[in-house]
Formats: C-alpha cells, structure tokens, sequence
C-alpha cells in the first residue's frame, strides 16, 4: 500500500434543515497520494465544498451531521479527535482556501496579522517573530511587504487571494486544499494565481486537493481526477484516465459542453436537465434521468463500483453488463 | 451637521413652545397685577415681535450663555442648568455603561449557543426588559429593595447607594435591545465565511469568537449604543421623577407644571445638544473599529 | 421591453404572488411559539376593551369613589383591590386598556401617513426633495422622541387628542426613515419601470406598485411602534401630561398610587403588568413578523 496523504472511506453527510434533510455526500471514497494534487470536479451543488470543509471537520454542525464514514489525513483518524486536537491539525497539516476572496479575509484586522496569527498559533512564535515571518510569505505570493499594516479592503481581488493563499501556506501544511481559487477572479488575474499555486506546491512538497468546474484548470495543474455527482464520485483516475479514457457518462457530458480549442466546428452539447433534487433523491442512480446511455437497472438500483486499473474506477452500470463497453463521444475517441 | 441641526432642534423646539397658551407676562407678575404693569412687561420682554424676531433674540442671548430666566424663581436658567446637569450625567452614564457591560457578554453567548437554554431565556428575559416601563420597573425595584429589604434609599441623591436604584432601572431597557442587536449581529457574522478562515487556520473556538467575530459584530452594537442613548435620556426624566433625582429630567418636568416655559425650553436644548453629541462621538468610535470608515475620513 | 401585455401579466403573476407570499408569512408566523403567545395575549386585550361595558360599569366601578371601601387588597369582589379612592382596579385596568390601544393605535396611524408621505416622497423622486426631506428629519431625529412628545404636550395642554399628536408627531421621522428605505428597495424593480413606461402616474405608481411591495418592513415596523407609543401614553399619563385624571388609564393610575407603595404594593402591580403584558405582545408579534417574513435570517 502506498503512503497516503488522505484517505476518505465512505462518507457520508446529510443536513438536517427545516425544509428537509440534504443528503450532500453519499458514500465518497478518495485516495490522494503524499505531493500529489486531485482535482475534485462537479457541477454546483455537487458537494465539492461540503468534502473539503469535512477534512477539516468544518461542516457546519448543527445542520450538518456526519451519518457514517471515515477520514484519515496524514495518519490520524479525523472523525475522532477532540476539538483541541483539531485546532493543532488545521491550518498546519491541512489549510484551506475558501471560494471567495472577496468575503473570506477578516475586514476589521490587517493582512500582516491575519498571516501572522497562523504562525504564531503553530510555531509558537513571539509576535514580532511571527510578523517578520508573515512578511517573508507574503512577499513569496508575489505582495510587497510593506503592505502589511493595510486592511483587506484596499486590495484587489487578485491580492486578496494571494493573501489567502499566504495564509494557507504559512505554516506549510502537508496538504492543501483549494476551494475554487480563481472562479471569483477575472482571467488574466487567474493566469497568475494558478501559476503561483503550482508554484508553490512544488517549492514546499504539498498534496493539493483542487476543487474546480474548470476542466481546463484541472488539465493543467492535476495528477487525478475525481468527478462528483450529487454527492458521489461517479469517476476517479489519473488525468489521462478520465481525460482521454472516460467512462463515465456524466464525465462524457461535461467534456462535450466545453468548448474545444482544436475542433472549433465541434458542436457543443450541454448535459439536458438539472442535477436531481438533493432534497429527495432517486432511489436508482442520479444521473439516471439526464442520461443517454440510461438503462431500465439505472432507475432503480444504485450502481457499483467498477474499476478498470489499480487508479481509475467509475460507479456506472454500464460496465456491469459489459466490462468492454466504450462511450460514443467523438472527443474521448481521440 | 451638528451646528445646522441643532439651529433647527432650537427653532422648532421655540416654535413648539410658542403654542403655549397664557400670557407669559401676566403669569410672571401673578394675580395682582395691573393692566399697565402687564403691558409694560410685554414690551419689555418683546412678547408682540414676529417670531422669528424673538427666536433671533433668543439665540443671540444663547450665543453669550444666556438662556432667559424662570418664570417662576427669577433665576437664571443657564445656571440652573449647570447646577443639575451633572447629576443626570451621572446618571445616564453610569446606565449606558452598565447596559453594555451587561449586554456585550450575553449577546456574544446567546449567539455563539443559539437556541440553547441559556438563548431562549437571555431572550426571552430582553424581551421583556424593553416591555417594562421604566417608571414601573422603578417603583417595583423601590418596593423590594428600598421599601422592603431596605438595601438603598428610595430615591434622592445621596452617596453612591442612591445612584444604584436609578441606574439599574434606566439600563434595563437598553440592555434588552443592545444585548438583542448584538446577538443578532453576532448570528450574521458568525456565518460569515472569514470565520471559517479563521477557523480552517486553526484559530481557537474562543479567539475566532472573542477576535474575529466580535470586533465586527460590535460595528452594528455601536450604532444601537448610540440610539439608546437616546432613549435613555427621554427615559431618565421619568426616572428622575420617580426616584426624587435632581436631574434636568426632573427639572423639566417640574418646570413644565409651573408652565415655566424658559426653563423647558432650556431643558430640551440640553438634552437634545447631549444627544447629538453622543452620537457625534459615535461616529468617531466608529472609525475605529471600523478601517473601512476610517479610509474614508483620512 | 414592456408592452401593455407584459404588466398585465407582471401585475397578474405580482398580485398571485404576493398573496401566497402573505399566505406563507401566516404559515411560518404560526409556527412560531412566541409570536401565537403575542397573539393570543393581544386578542385578549382587544376583547377586553371591546367587551368592557360587559365586564364592569364605567360610572359606577371605574369612576366612582367609595371611601368605605378604599384600599383594599385583592380579593373575590374586588380581583386586583381597590385604589386610594376605593375604586375597583380591575374595572379600572379594563377600560384603560380602551385607552391605551386606541391611543396607540391612532397616534401610529398619525405618524404612519405622515411620515409614510415623507418617506415615500423622499424615497420615490429622490434627489433634491429627499435631500431637504431627510434634512428636517434629521432635526426631529435629533430630539429623543419621548421629551419630543413632551414638550409638544406641554405646549398645547394635556388632552388625549394633543397626547396622539404628540406621540403621533414625535414618530414621523421613524416611519419616513422605515418607507423611505423600502420604497429605494423596490424603486428601480422591472415592474415599476414598465409602470412607468406605459406613463403610469406617479402618485399611481408610489400607491398601486411601490407601496404594497415594500409593505413587509412597515408593517413589522407599525406593529413594534405600537407597542412603543402605548408605552409613550402611559409615560406622558404617569408625569401628568397625558390622559388626566379621573378617566383611568395605566400610567395615570401607577401615578396615583405611587403614594402608597408602602403598605399597598398592589396598587402598581396591576397597571403596570397590563403595560408590560400588552407592549410585550406587540413586541411578540413583531419580533414573529419580522422572522416570518425574512426567513433566512433567525
Ligand atoms: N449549511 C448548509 N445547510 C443546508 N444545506 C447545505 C449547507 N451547506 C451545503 N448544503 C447543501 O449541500 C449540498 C452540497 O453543497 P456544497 O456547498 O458542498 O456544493 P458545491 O459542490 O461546493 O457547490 P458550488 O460549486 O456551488 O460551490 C447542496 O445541495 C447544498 O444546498
Ligand atoms: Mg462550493
């Protein structure tokens, strides 16, 4: 078995609201390797964020409620340390950085500080210490240290992010895990920041789990590829895999309705539908009804786990029936 | 903005006055006198110019210090003013502390604990606390701990035990609504995604509440800090007159039963110019702990 | 863009939806524990002074003097004792809470169309007119509204038509503030565009597509101003400025029998209950409104 960096197992967590219950994951299994980044892929409401806010036992609780499942990061079992424990791993083992740059610095403290207080809280540094050293990390994200003493509202939305990224890499955690980075900033600004990502991933040796609609995104920066579908990873693999071998319907429909530089004639073909009610899900597989390959099995019962390497697997009913069978798109066949 | 509103806080408040029917000059002189002692009076006192003519008098005579005298003693009512107005001072500022010092905590912890027993009581309890009437809650209070257990007089002004009654009974109600806006603005903030931030760095379940969520939860708390001030000092000339307190609450009222129309008239000013200077210091403390505001100012 | 079909159809899809959303607010309003408790507590109340003739004889129990049977202690006959002059107290609360609602509900109505006039003037045409609107608001504003209403009572007399002006002026720029903003809120709306567009009047415009769109905050509003200006009323009555003597009414009943707290404490029990028990249910209300029409927030 290989040395792993995170290992989910069959997670699975619901929220309970007055409207209903939400079942946002529904038994995710992930494998991320020491140094390596997975890129965590689905449409809105997936439940990308509700993944990541769970390693971190973020999920907001009450109404979140873990119903069963395991994770382990960097060996420890998450799931059961105390709060006190939890507080030493965040931000040290693994550090986050949240969707919007715009809302996630505080407004009424400065940038340096906002640095400084992970430092000081892991390495146990005197507080003119941990400021030199924020100053240090925040000029490696490419920000002059004299903007230290400025608050966040007198920098753009690129610096914002540069400074969460700052924050997030402070304490050099073993793994990171980036929350939609760049979809709050405009083009050219996400060019850089994702450049500096991969950057700084290489400089300090860090697993990274991007989370992402952005196939393009994904293509450049990961070595796999999870695709989640109402709360499942319908497939995983390694970037060639599920990019130039996909299994999966769903991931087959993402692919056709993106754009494709090299076949501009090439029309595009949005998935038909909406992502199923996650109020009340079907009792068969979710994707039955937008799906074109959709059998009578799929209505009713869930499908299983199929893998066709010891990295790329998919939960498709498709393969039950024949292990060889290949998906029509013109773009997987290459 | 000060200066223009308060020209138009004395106009209008001179304007209101004016309503007042009787004859300033014969109530001054009493029963006994003359036709001609009542006339020369008027003439003196310029009771026959336009309005506007006696309102420029009046703010003249204010500009020097000067705000008329009482109808009813002769004397000056600037000096009376000054006489009293340190007891409502006191008063008033001994209450607003206490309400914050109160109302910060609970707020913080009611929200931190929504819905816990702690919560629903907290609010149930402020609830109530901005139902009560102040005159009420007053009496009350004199009833069990003056009257009955007779831990502080029942009102006057002597010694720091006679400020406790009057103090408590003019911070409930501001209490109530400070600790409920700042559990609400707690709420909102708690959600805010840089607590998760602060959170994902690490940062303790108290210091997120006690450092990130508290300094900007206390911008909204600071505005209603202001407005209850307010408040307070409308309540303080009830308070004032259930607990005997020599305050200009009390001396308004009072002046308003012997129809002493300078006296009130004075009164409002004072009490009007105090609010309005509250809330100009507001808005100073506000670019403290707000750096969005203070980028504006400088 | 808007045709004359389009806003029939807007204005059709508008009013269905309006009304479900009413429909919606009544359904999360009563799951609300606290707000069907302020319910039934007001409900009480309003029967009490509809019913009062049936309850107790206004001449005989609540105005006529029995010194043989002066204060006396709570008991079969007399539910909440007799007063200073032997007057029933329950009778007395009944026909005060008469008073207290419709004092309180007229003068909100006062300030409601007034200052709902300003604000919607304010908010609607906006620029210079809003500027000068807001202006001389912000010299009312600057007045702590209860000594505002006192001194307008100490200028023109107490009586219970000059206590509403006064309680009803003194919240003219609390309404204009609260219709000021939510007409903003919707002003720029497609629907009022296309109004507009289709060369609508203003005044149609401001009565038939602004306001009962930006009805929600008001009301939430009117319903915890109510509360306040009962609370007002029996301030005014308790310092003498408000509903005089012997016509009952809370406060000028606790002012009545602050003289014999010593040895008859429940004499200001009971007026003062009925004060914090039907503020309080207002308050209830209000509070389960403003949840039940602003769901997210809680
Ligand atoms: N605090 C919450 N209370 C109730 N439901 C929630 C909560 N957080 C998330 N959900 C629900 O859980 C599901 C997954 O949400 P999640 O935020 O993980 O999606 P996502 O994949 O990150 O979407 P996006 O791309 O929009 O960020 C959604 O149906 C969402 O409505
Ligand atoms: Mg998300």
């Amino acid at each position: 078995m290989k040395d792993h960096i995170l290992e989910i197992k069959d997670l699975h967590i619901q929220f309970n609201t007055d409207e209903g219950v939400v079942q946002a994951l529904n038994g995710i299994d992930i494998t991320l390797e020491r140094g390596k980044t997975l890129g965590l892929v689905g449409e809105t409401g997936a439940g990308k964020t509700t993944t990541a806010l769970s390693i971190l036992r973020l999920v907001p609780r009450p109404p979140g409620e873990v119903v069963r499942g395991s994770i382990i990061l960097d060996g420890i079992p998450i799931m059961e340390q105390s709060e006190y424990e939890m507080e030493k791993i965040r931000g040290k083992t693994v550090s986050m950085i949240f969707q919007d740059p715009m809302t996630a610095l505080n407004p009424v403290i400065k940038v340096g500080e906002q640095i400084a207080e992970a430092i000081s809280i892991h390495q146990k540094l005197s507080k003119e210490k941990s400021l030199a050293k924020a100053r240090e990390v925040l000029e490696l994200v490419g920000i002059p240290g004299n903007r230290m003493q400025e608050y966040p509202h007198q920098f753009s939305g690129g610096m914002k992010q540069r400074v969460i990224i700052a924050i997030a890499l402070s304490c050099s955690p073993k793994l990171l895990i980036a929350d939609e980075p760049t979809t709050a900033l405009d083009v050219t600004i996400q060019a850089q920041v994702l450049e500096l990502m991969k950057e700084l991933k290489q400089k300090f040796h860090m697993a990274m789990v991007m989370i992402s609609h952005d196939l393009g995104v994904v293509a450049e920066v990961c070595d796999d590829v999870a695709i989640m579908y109402a709360g499942k990873i319908v497939e995983q693999g390694s970037l060639e895999d599920v990019f130039l071998r996909t299994k999966h319907p769903y991931t087959e429909g993402l692919f056709n309705s993106i754009p494709n530089i090299d076949d501009r004639k090439a029309e595009l073909i949005p998935i038909r539908g909406l992502m199923s009610d996650p109020y009340n899900l079907p009792s068969g597989c979710p994707f039955f009804d937008r799906c074109d390959y959709a059998m009578d099995i799929c209505r009713t019962e869930k499908p299983v786990k199929h893998s066709f390497s010891d990295t790329h697997f998919t939960e498709c009913h498709l393969y039950t029936a024949q292990p060889e069978f290949s998906l029509k798109s013109k773009k997987t066949k290459e | 903005m000060l200066i223009p509103v308060m020209l138009g806080v004395i106009f209008l408040v001179f304007f209101i006055i004016s309503l007042t029917p009787g004859d300033a000059a014969s109530m001054i002189l009493g029963d006994g006198a003359t036709e001609e002692r009542i006339i020369e009076l008027r003439d003196d006192m310029g009771l026959d110019d336009p309005l506007i003519v006696q309102y420029g008098r009046y703010m003249w005579d204010l500009l020097r210090g000067n705000m008329g005298d009482s109808y009813s003693t002769g004397r000056s009512v600037a000096g009376e003013i000054v006489q009293r107005f340190p007891n409502t001072f006191k008063l008033t500022v001994t209450a607003i502390f206490l309400s914050v010092l109160i109302s910060i905590p609970i707020g913080v912890i009611s929200a931190t604990k929504q819905y816990s027993l702690f919560d629903n009581i907290g609010m149930i309890l402020a609830l109530v606390g901005i139902s009560m009437p102040s005159f009420w809650t007053g009496l009350i209070l004199i009833i069990i701990f003056a009257l009955n257990l007779g831990w502080f007089p029942s009102g006057g002004m002597k010694g720091i035990m006679s400020l406790v009654l009057p103090a408590f009974t003019l911070a409930i109600a501001s209490t109530a609504s400070i600790t409920r806006t700042t559990r609400s603005s707690m709420l909102e903030v708690i959600r805010q995604d840089y607590i998760n931030t602060a959170k994902a760095k690490g940062v303790s379940r108290r210091k997120v509440i006690t450092r990130h969520a508290l300094g900007n939860a206390l911008i909204p708390a600071v505005t209603v800090i202001g407005l209850e001030f307010g408040i307070l000092l409308g309540g303080a000339v009830l308070t004032e007159t259930v607990f005997s307190w020599p305050g200009i609450g009390r001396l308004m009222v009072e002046s308003i039963q012997r129809k002493d129309t300078p006296m009130v008239l004075g009164c409002v000013i004072i009490f009007s110019l105090s609010f309005s200077i509250v809330n100009l210091i507001i808005d100073i403390l506000y670019a403290y702990i707000d750096p969005r505001i203070k980028a504006n100012y400088t | 863009m808007s045709t004359p079909t389009t806003t029939t159809y807007e204005k059709h899809t508008l009013n269905t939806k309006k009304k479900s959303q009413w429909l919606d607010v009544w359904k999360r309003l009563k799951k609300s524990r606290t707000a069907v408790i302020g319910l039934i507590l007001i409900l009480v109340f309003l029967m009490l002074a509809l019913f009062a003739p049936f309850i107790a004889d206004y001449e005989k129990d609540a105005l006529g003097m029995n010194v043989k049977e002066r204060l006396q202690s709570p008991s079969l006959t007399h539910w909440f004792g007799t007063d200073e002059f032997g007057r029933d107290i329950f009778a007395r609360i009944v026909y005060g809470t008469r008073i207290s609602l419709f004092v309180g509900i007229i003068s909100v109505s006062i300030a409601l169309s007034l200052g709902g006039t300003l604000g919607a003037i304010a908010g609607y045409y906006g620029g210079r007119i809003d500027n000068a609107i807001m202006r001389v608001l912000d010299v009312l504003l600057a007045i702590p509204t209860i000594l505002l209403a006192i001194t307008i009572v100490a200028a023109l007399g107490a009586s219970i038509l000059n206590l509403m002006i006064a309680v009803g002026i003194s919240n003219i720029p609390g309404f204009a503030r609260v219709v000021r903003a939510s007409v903003l809120s919707v002003k720029d709306q497609e629907y009022i565009e296309s109004a507009r567009a289709i060369g609508a009047r203003d005044h149609t415009i401001i009565l038939k597509h602004v306001l009962p769109n930006s009805m929600a905050p008001i009301v939430v509003f009117a319903t915890l101003k109510v509360a306040s200006a009962i609370m007002a009323t029996s301030s005014l009555s308790f310092i003498g400025l408000g509903i005089q003597p012997p016509t009952p009414e809370w406060g000028n009943m606790l002012a009545g029998g602050r003289a014999y707290i010593r040895d008859h404490m429940y004499i200001v029990l009971s007026p003062g209950l009925a004060i914090v028990l039907t503020v309080l249910s207002l308050n209830l209300i209000g509070d389960g409104l403003r949840d039940a029409l602003d769901p997210k927030l809680k």
